[in-house]
């Protein structure tokens, strides 16, 4: 186990319980041992990420699903990848939509992964593995100011 | 009042025919006024005639007896010359006026008595003379002084005068009645002439109110053909907007199908998972502690759980094949066809040969039947209505004889058809309409398929403007017509500018 990729802390921006319990389980099951930080809204997404507390330097991948109830999963990303500190971070997104103009839009916005569920944990966990690690090389230097 | 162009034509005709019946009356009119005026004249002329000859009987009379004063004044039988002329005159003359009088419808018997007179003077006159070329001068002078002769001479002035008059007064009459006549002929020409004018205005009115409802009918026909027009505007956009209602539920519901659905595969799987650890368990007991695993418990762990497990999971996988194949439809029902001209027959040959490999396992094989039009239409829609046509008919072959497909076009009611016939298992009379619905199959399901490709195919078919028939009999074949036109219909009702609002 690779100990630099331990810190990347997984965020899971996920409303159905049920898949959210699955991703983690099949995580574990795949070796995949971070943190698994879930948020069941993206309301409560966006107060963790963007909000006063956020925490400034520590390396997080996210999981996403576009089909929130309270908003859209894409705005999200968007947010993610204007803002100066989290547009490094890597997204993956997870959605029921396999819509050709839906995965074009996400890839143009920056998302690492598109995933369509269900879900073949095999590919799923390698791509977490995979960016968790990148995530951790490129975390080695010292931030940029 | 509505004006029925019958009943316009009845009275326009009866107008018509009236002012005729009033014009024929006058002509007839003036025609007996003609024929009157010409009586009239005839009349005139003999009442000058009879005049004239009175005069001239009157005159000769006179010189008759002119002739006889100078004679007895002078002896001189010179003077006898002119009595003698005007006796034999006279006779002439009395036959004519009798014969005038007669025809103007004068009276004979003044005519009579007229004759009688005059020979009665005439006789005087005669004996007046005799006795004078007797030789009894004095004689004859004392007959002539006595006024015999002059008494008559006044009675034939008088009944002559008589004559006269009583032709002037049938003169007069005639005269009056002809003035009568011609007052009532006037009168009929220009009442007539006045019920011709009433006429034609009728007719000209009637003609003008016709015209007015005719062209307010025509006014109030643009109008609802314009009504018309907004209305099919309307219902075709209620109808646009209904099918992207229906496109956008699809597209949701199967989202949101899926969404559960996902949690039923991914916990499937964790069954499967956690039931692998339960077995070795059990398997270890059954080794390690037989009393303690019983046959149920072997049952549940080795059959009942796997197979319940089984299904659950082939039914979930039918489902998500289901739903992506309703996702594959709305979204094949927002993309937008975009025109261009497709060689039909290039097309047919290039699909017969991706399915060559097919064709050749079946023992089948795929006649074209030239010509084939070339269509301005959506290339890929048409690949994949075409595709499917000849994808069923390879699959849904009769194994007891060889597959022949025989493609081949023609022209149906301004429409391109294009023919797929096969001879293969055909499909029942009662499944002809079901095999377009969605999710519905036909016959022995022996084959793969989710019961999509001919729903999809004939939605395409006619968001391309055509349509799909099919004619087949069981157990000998089915023709699938596929009729396209010329051209797509534009515009292409497709919502693609809204599909970026879909929901992820």
């Amino acid at each position: 186990m690779n100990v630099s990729a331990q810190a990347v802390t997984i965020v899971m921006i996920e409303d159905d319980d049920g898949h959210a319990r699955l991703i983690e389980k099949n995580l574990k099951r795949a070796g995949v041992y971070n943190d698994v930080l879930h948020l069941n809204s993206g309301t409560a997404a966006v107060e963790h990420l963007f909000g006063p507390g956020r925490q400034g330097g520590a390396p997080v991948l996210v999981l996403l699903d576009l089909n929130l109830p309270d908003m859209s999963g894409i705005d999200i990303l968007a947010r993610l990848k204007a803002d100066p500190v989290l547009r490094l971070a890597p997204v993956i997104v997870l959605t029921t939509t396999d819509d050709d103009r839906e995965i074009r839009r996400c890839y143009e916005l920056g998302c690492s992964v598109y995933i369509t569920k269900p879900v073949n944990y095999e590919t799923f966990a390698q791509a977490v593995r995979q960016l968790g690690l990148f995530l951790a090389v490129i975390q080695v230097p010292p931030t940029a100011p | 009042m509505t004006w029925t162009q019958a009943a316009f034509g009845r009275i326009t005709l009866g107008l018509t025919a009236l002012g005729f019946v009033i014009l024929l009356a006058i002509g007839v009119g003036l025609v007996w006024m003609v024929q009157e005026t010409r009586g009239y004249a005839s009349a005139v002329v003999a009442t000058q005639q009879i005049r004239v000859t009175t005069a001239e009987v009157f005159s000769s009379l006179q010189d008759a007896e002119t002739g006889q004063r100078g004679y007895l004044l002078t002896g001189d039988a010179a003077y006898l010359e002119p009595y003698r002329q005007a006796e034999a005159q006279l006779d002439s003359e009395l036959e004519r006026l009798a014969t005038q009088v007669a025809a103007d419808g004068g009276n004979i018997p003044v005519q009579e008595e007229l004759r009688w007179r005059i020979e009665a003077k005439l006789a005087e006159l005669r004996q007046t003379i005799e006795l004078a070329e007797s030789g009894d001068m004095p004689g004859a002078t004392a007959l002539m002084r006595d006024g015999r002769g002059k008494t008559l001479m006044d009675d034939v002035r008088q009944v002559l005068n008589g004559i006269e008059q009583r032709t002037a007064a049938r003169q007069e009459r005639r005269s009056a009645s002809m003035d009568r006549a011609g007052r009532i002929l006037l009168l009929v020409a220009a009442s007539g002439l006045v019920l011709i004018a009433l006429v034609s205005l009728g007719t000209l009115r009637v003609a003008m109110l016709y015209t007015r409802e005719l062209e307010s009918a025509q006014a109030a026909l643009r109008g609802s053909n314009a009504g018309l027009e907004q209305r099919v505007a309307a219902r075709t956009t209620s109808l646009m907007a209904a099918n992207e209602e229906i496109q956008r539920f699809a597209y949701i519901v199967s989202h949101d199908l899926r969404a559960p659905l996902v949690n039923v595969m991914g916990f499937t799987q964790e069954l499967e998972t956690a039931i692998e650890a339960v077995r070795g368990l059990v398997q270890r007991a059954g080794t390690e502690a037989p009393s303690l695993v019983t046959q149920e418990v072997r049952d549940a762990v080795e059959e009942d759980i796997p197979e319940a497990i089984g299904f659950i999971r082939s039914s979930t996988n039918r489902m998500d094949r289901l739903i992506g194949a309703i996702l594959a439809l709305s979204r094949e029902g927002r993309r937008r066809l975009a025109e261009e001209p497709v060689a039909v027959q290039g097309l047919l040959e290039g699909i017969a040969a991706s399915l060559q490999h097919q064709l050749d396992r079946a023992g089948a094989e795929i006649t074209l039947q030239p010509p084939f039009p070339t269509l301005r239409t959506d290339r890929l829609a048409l690949e994949q209505i075409l595709g499917n046509l000849l994808d069923n008919a390879t699959k849904y072959l009769d194994p007891a004889r060889p597959g022949r497909i025989l493609l081949r076009a023609r022209r149906e009611a301004g429409l391109n058809a294009i023919d797929v016939v096969d001879n293969g298992r055909g499909i029942a009379a009662r499944d002809h309409a079901r095999v377009f619905e969605l999710f519905r199959r036909s016959g022995p399901q022996d084959q793969p398929g989710e019961g999509i490709g001919l729903a999809h195919t004939r939605a395409l078919a006619r968001r391309m403007g055509g349509d799909i028939r099919l004619t087949s009999t069981l157990g000998v074949g089915s023709t699938f017509t596929l009729l396209l036109p010329d051209a797509l219909p534009a515009p292409d009702p497709a919502p693609a500018s809204q599909t970026e609002e879909l929901p992820a």
